[in-house]
């Protein structure tokens, strides 16, 4: 798979485990009900965090991989004619 | 805990809850967007920035929210001591500094029941965490049969009674010149100590009057 797929795979599934924890905060916010603090804190806070740290992820180790050419086992850019 | 040096109001976090959770959905469908650098700013205050914000202003908002004395009641077997706060009977403490307001009755249960030390705020949200564990694991208690999980701190007394004329030359509080001294060093317990031990007393308020607030 190209790694540019590959990030927006991370992406995606990045962004849908937020807008989960989104829509579980919001449910929470929205209920009177002393679990639901406990459902934010937990079940809610959870969601995003693994949403926001595969996003991370992504940023820092395959956005790196994409500029690959500069690292110090990178091939020489090709000549052209 | 502070999590915001601002309070927003529930209808503005919701609003932003949206707008994240529909701006999250286009890089959903378009995750292609990020190959622009424009696309990688909207991605990192998508992904990054706006969710971390709106869980700090839930987070924030449920903290606040779970101070309040209709936050305390909304559990059932808590009604009891939301009614002894309406008993008319100024001996009975909590009711009296409930309807004297000299706690702030939209926080009563919260003002006398947080520890006044270093992470009080924290430890109190421990210890709903622990009614709710109880709540649903355990078996409840009758209301009545509720006991603190320590010993009420005379501390908690005295964030507010200390240095208060009332409470520094009372004639009882003086009457042995070791009382207060006993008191103030939480050797003299205010509530179990025979001398201000009517407190909610819920097993008895089938037997009171109750105030109706002068409607």
């Amino acid at each position: 798979m190209p790694r540019a797929q590959h990030m927006h795979g991370r992406l995606q599934v990045a962004g849908t485990l937020i807008i989960l924890g989104l829509a579980v905060e919001a449910a929470c916010l929205l209920s009177s009900r002393p679990i639901a603090f406990v459902i934010l804190a937990s079940f809610g806070s959870l969601l995003i965090s693994a949403g926001v740290l595969l996003f991370l992820y992504a940023l820092v180790f395959l956005e790196s991989g994409n500029r690959g050419g500069s690292g110090p086992g990178a091939p020489p850019p090709r000549a052209s004619l | 805990m502070d999590g915001l040096p601002f309070a927003m109001p529930l209808a503005a976090i919701l609003a932003l809850i949206l707008l994240s959770a529909l701006l999250a959905g286009v890089l959903v469908f378009r995750p292609a967007l990020t190959v622009h650098p424009g696309g990688k700013i909207l991605a990192f205050g998508v992904l990054f920035f706006l969710p971390l914000f709106c869980l700090m202003a839930g987070v924030d908002n449920e903290m606040e929210r779970s101070k309040s004395t209709s936050f305390c009641l909304s559990c059932h077997i808590m009604e009891p001591y939301g009614k002894s706060l309406h008993v008319d009977d100024p001996s009975y403490l909590a009711a009296a500094h409930y309807q004297n307001h000299r706690v702030p009755a939209d926080q009563a249960c919260y003002t006398c029941h947080t520890n006044y030390a270093m992470f009080g705020t924290f430890k109190a949200k421990l210890g709903g965490l622990r009614h709710i564990y109880i709540h649903y694991l355990k078996t409840e208690p009758r209301p009545e049969d509720i006991q603190l999980y320590e010993p009420y701190n005379n501390r908690e007394c005295l964030h507010c009674h200390l240095g208060a004329r009332s409470f520094e030359q009372g004639a009882v509080h003086n009457a042995d010149p070791g009382t207060l001294p006993a008191v103030k060093a939480n050797k003299l317990s205010c509530v179990s100590s025979g001398c201000h031990d009517l407190v909610h007393n819920v097993g008895t308020l089938s037997k009171v009057k109750f105030w109706n607030e002068g409607k």
